[in-house]
């Protein structure tokens, strides 16, 4: 066949007919594209402008190398793409942390109103109310979780701590426990504690009976896979359909034989949260049983797999850097510090939608009301502005605030606070508890632990096959460790 | 505890209207949004809207959409997918609740220019150039083909080809320049979507156009002909004169590809359906109704994004305030209730308006295929004296004007042997047609 038209090559060039075109199915024209993995702080070159600006392409977010390797990417929007819009996900991505936080505090500007995924699952909640809505919900229950109230429970948590630890000594030890012929232990610190740790305190916080622990941590599971209409959506729409069916024969329960929670003494303290809600009067009634499984949900939701994952990583971190994990093992009040840099270097929970309530101008972008802004604190934690040298896990570091936690935020004398929790009124009302959590739960560790190793072989591995693998977005899987127990 | 109307007074807000301000026009109250587990999606992914198989062929998966979830939340690309014929037209046509944004907003380049499609000297130019010329072009471009052999590629010797020159013909270029223009326009077109190389590369281009129009334009209003160029050079804007800037957004905006998509798909679907193919052979009269159906049943354009304006209740959905509408042309045009065996090629079917919609996508009280790019229904209940023609009755007759002259002048024109052309859409948004058409005659 004669192809001596020359407007065929013409066309050609303009659309690169033969190259990514036709030619090759589909691999590098569709939203779905393999990148290739890169060393960790490098970023893949995704093309420049002639001024030499990089360019940003939207499917690396989806790719595996983001999730293995995000942080030089989001250097690449916070330094030139502050807010960068995204067509291909239809999102503004806020990356900067005075941007994040100025917006956080901005209630009217950059609302709430549920236009989330995770409303879909987890039901109203008052993620999605702002103002005073928001301000009467939240401290329903968030009131438990602080100061005093949260005190009280302290010795629950501590209590709770032990018994895990002490099950690993019994006849029959949790799965992710294996005992050794030299009487050490090699444990899975996620399956054998920090999984259900969290989630088991929280059931206490709640007041949900022992007996149903195990419903709930399937009910805990399906939802938090179930969110972001996921493929498991409806596996976790029909678990926060059967939690709601349980809570409301648990609240009919609450309302007529209410719980109560004790100290070591075995002295009453308090009630649980549930039976306080069941009690609770908003706006001239009684709390309906639909808006007490929807916090409970959020509670859930919240409580659980963040603080597994702050554990897990703040253990991992401080395994990796021995010099630090022996500061922290000859000073416990350090183990506060160590929360707070393993949440900046590593948090559980990338950020938070906002949707803007009018147009917006931000660094030259115009953001048409309604858009939906991402407000990535995984990217403000690593924001050089603010910290120096933001991918180094240091506990010593001088630019971060890890005082008491405050809504405010803190960003006095030369120090800020992290991003994990967020800042503002929708700061995480479960900060407290899971700093707690964390905190107590590590110490007691500690103190029984005669030796504690990272056991390499059973650890996954990076794409090499050889060497550790980076935490990456969130928090690593698993974490085998060798220990020996005093 | 420091409260949020502490922090809330120390910011500064920008100038907002009353209601904004002290917040009685702001919603804070609770939307139920709860999903039951009868409005869970199992049937389909999200990312099956985004995969390499949504390029080739689109249908099957809105197929899902259009049947089981007809106002479809997509979460990983934060939109809603509408795909009924009913829905998607009554979106497309209501200006109060949504809008389209230009493809000047998607270049994030709100102010390069103005767009002056509608005036009415380029609407007239478009119309004049487009009935006078195409005929000889069609004529031309075939003579240059036939001298060249017995084979070529159909879909960009001819049909891109013709449509791309009926443009640069309305512009009047020289000859010698018609290459780096295509090339350029080309990549202005195909760079506004999410594609981070070719948006820069689009936006080179932009610079590119308007510097080599600056002088054309100047040299043109001070000795105006009858192209575009002189027609733009010598409008009386109240902003002042026009610039290189505003007669490139004007071809930034004018669409460009229903004329190229539907003819190289109207001839993809002849070559590959021989009894349709014979008919027309037989009787010219069925050019006009294969471009319907064509229209219909492999649209160029599969679908448009709409904003909604304001929150708006439908589809027993609460949607937000600037919720991404995918208006899904592939799916509409599909629609079994409105066609009757949707996925055939029939020239001759007799529910499918065969005039061009008015008011509705009705007229007749006929459902009409879907076309986005050609803008929607007239509000004109028929051609008035003294307006142009629209775009849709252009386009229609540019085509069959175009295949009309094929058919006569390549009568055994039939596709080359072992070819098995298909359409495509080079990058997820883009144009669905037929890129590579070998034909012999």
């Amino acid at each position: 066949m004669t192809m001596t038209c020359p407007f065929h090559s013409v066309l050609n060039q303009a659309l690169d007919l033969e190259g990514a075109g036709v030619g090759a199915e589909g691999a590098e024209v569709a939203p779905k594209k393999e990148f290739p993995f890169m060393p960790i702080g490098q970023a893949y070159d995704m093309g420049h402008a002639p001024d030499g600006t990089p360019l940003f392409d939207p499917r690396i977010l989806d790719s595996a190398e983001f999730a293995r390797n995000p942080y030089p990417y989001y250097r690449i929007l916070r330094d030139h793409y502050p807010v960068y819009f995204d067509k291909l996900h239809n999102t503004y991505w806020i990356t900067r942390y005075e941007d994040i936080t100025r917006c956080y505090f901005d209630e009217e500007g950059f609302n709430t109103i549920p236009k989330g995924s995770s409303s879909g699952v987890l039901g109203n909640t008052q993620l999605e109310l702002s103002g005073v809505e928001h301000r009467r919900r939240r401290n329903l229950y968030g009131r438990h979780l602080v100061g005093q109230a949260l005190e009280k429970r302290i010795y629950a948590i501590e209590r709770l701590a032990d018994s895990m630890i002490e099950s690993w000594l019994s006849d029959s030890p949790p799965p992710g426990v294996t005992r050794n012929a030299d009487g050490t232990l090699t444990i899975e610190l996620g399956l054998a504690f920090a999984n259900e740790f969290p989630i088991r305190v929280v059931c206490q916080v709640l007041g949900i009976p022992d007996d149903v622990k195990d419903k709930f941590f399937y009910w805990y599971y399906s939802m938090m896979t179930g969110l972001g209409g996921s493929e498991t959506a409806p596996n976790g729409i029909r678990a926060r359909q059967d939690l709601e069916d349980y809570v409301s024969s648990l609240v009919e329960l609450r309302r007529r034989e209410p719980g109560y929670l004790y100290d070591h003494a075995g002295k009453v303290v308090g009630k649980d949260i549930i039976t306080q809600l069941c009690e609770s009067v908003l706006d001239g009634d009684y709390l309906s049983t639909e808006e007490i499984t929807s916090n409970i949900a959020l509670i859930v939701g919240g409580g659980g797999e963040t603080t597994r994952g702050a554990i897990m990583n703040m253990w991992y971190l401080l395994l990796l850097h021995p010099e630090q994990f022996a500061a922290v093992s000859g000073d416990e009040a350090l183990w506060d510090t160590a929360f707070h840099e393993t949440l900046r270097c590593a948090s559980s929970i990338g950020g938070q939608p906002r949707h803007n309530t009018y147009d917006v101008e931000l660094h030259g972008v115009t953001i048409p009301a309604g858009s939906l802004c991402q407000m990535v604190d995984f990217s403000a934690n690593h924001d050089d502005r603010i910290f120096a040298d933001p991918e180094a896990f240091d506990i010593f570091r001088s630019d971060l605030y890890s005082g008491k936690i405050i809504r405010s935020g803190h960003h006095d004398d030369g120090r800020h606070s992290h991003m994990a929790f967020g800042v503002g009124p929708h700061l995480c009302p479960g900060a407290w508890i899971s700093h707690q959590e964390a905190v107590v739960g590590s110490k007691l560790l500690r103190r029984r632990l005669k030796k504690v190793s990272i056991h390499a072989d059973k650890m996954p591995k990076d794409i090499d096959g050889v060497t550790l693998p980076p935490i990456g977005l969130g928090a690593i899987r698993e974490l085998w460790l060798d220990i020996e127990l005093a | 505890m420091t409260t949020t109307d502490d922090l809330g007074s120390n910011l500064e807000l920008p100038h907002l209207p009353r209601n904004v301000r002290d917040g009685s026009g702001l919603r804070t109250y609770e939307i139920y949004q709860r999903q039951r587990v009868r409005d869970a999606t199992p049937l389909i992914k999200p990312r099956q809207l985004r995969s390499p198989e949504y390029l080739v062929d689109p249908y099957p998966v809105v197929e899902i959409l259009r049947e089981n979830y007809p106002c479809y939340r997509d979460w990983v690309g934060n939109s809603f997918w509408i795909t009924q014929y009913d829905d998607v037209t009554s979106v497309f046509a209501d200006d109060l609740n949504y809008e389209t944004r230009p493809k000047l907003w998607y270049y994030d380049m709100v102010g390069f220019g103005r767009n002056l499609g509608n005036e009415l000297a380029v609407l007239w130019n478009r119309s004049n150039t487009w009935q006078q010329q195409a005929e000889p072009l069609a004529n031309k471009i075939i003579d240059e083909i036939r001298s060249l052999g017995n084979s070529t590629d159909l879909a960009t010797e001819f049909v891109a080809r013709y449509a791309l020159e009926l443009l640069a013909l309305r512009l009047d270029l020289p000859r010698a320049d018609f290459n780096s223009f295509v090339e350029r326009y080309w990549r202005m077109q195909r760079g506004y979507l999410w594609e981070p190389v070719a948006a820069q590369a689009g936006r080179v281009a932009m610079g590119e156009l308007v510097d080599y129009f600056r002088p054309l334009l100047e040299q043109r209003r001070t000795s105006p002909g009858a192209d575009l160029v002189s027609v733009i050079a010598t409008l009386e804007l109240p902003e002042g004169p026009a610039t290189a800037e505003d007669l490139v957004v004007t071809l930034l905006e004018e669409d460009h590809q229903t004329l190229h998509g539907a003819m190289a798909n109207l001839w993809y679907l002849l070559l590959t359906n021989a009894d349709q193919y014979a008919l027309l052979r037989d009787d010219r009269r069925w050019v006009r109704f294969a471009y319907q159906e064509t229209l219909r049943h492999s649209t160029p354009v599969i679908s448009a994004e709409k904003f909604a304006l304001h929150e708006v209740e439908r589809f027993g959905r609460v949607l937000p305030e600037g919720a991404l509408m995918y208006l899904s042309a592939a799916a509409a045009n599909r629609d079994p209730r409105q066609f009757e065996d949707p996925d055939r090629f029939d020239v001759q079917r007799t529910d499918l308006c065969q005039r061009e919609p008015r008011g509705t996508y009705r007229a007749d009280g006929l459902p009409a295929g879907v076309a986005f790019a050609l803008g929607r229904p007239s509000k004109y209940p028929a051609v008035p004296e003294d307006r142009p023609m629209s775009l849709w009755a252009l386009t229609r007759d540019a085509v069959v004007t175009g295949s009309r002259v094929l058919l006569d002048r390549l009568p055994d024109l039939r596709l080359a042997d072992g070819a098995q052309p298909s359409l495509r859409s080079l990058r997820w948004g883009e144009m669905h047609t037929c890129w590579s058409l070998p034909v012999v005659y």
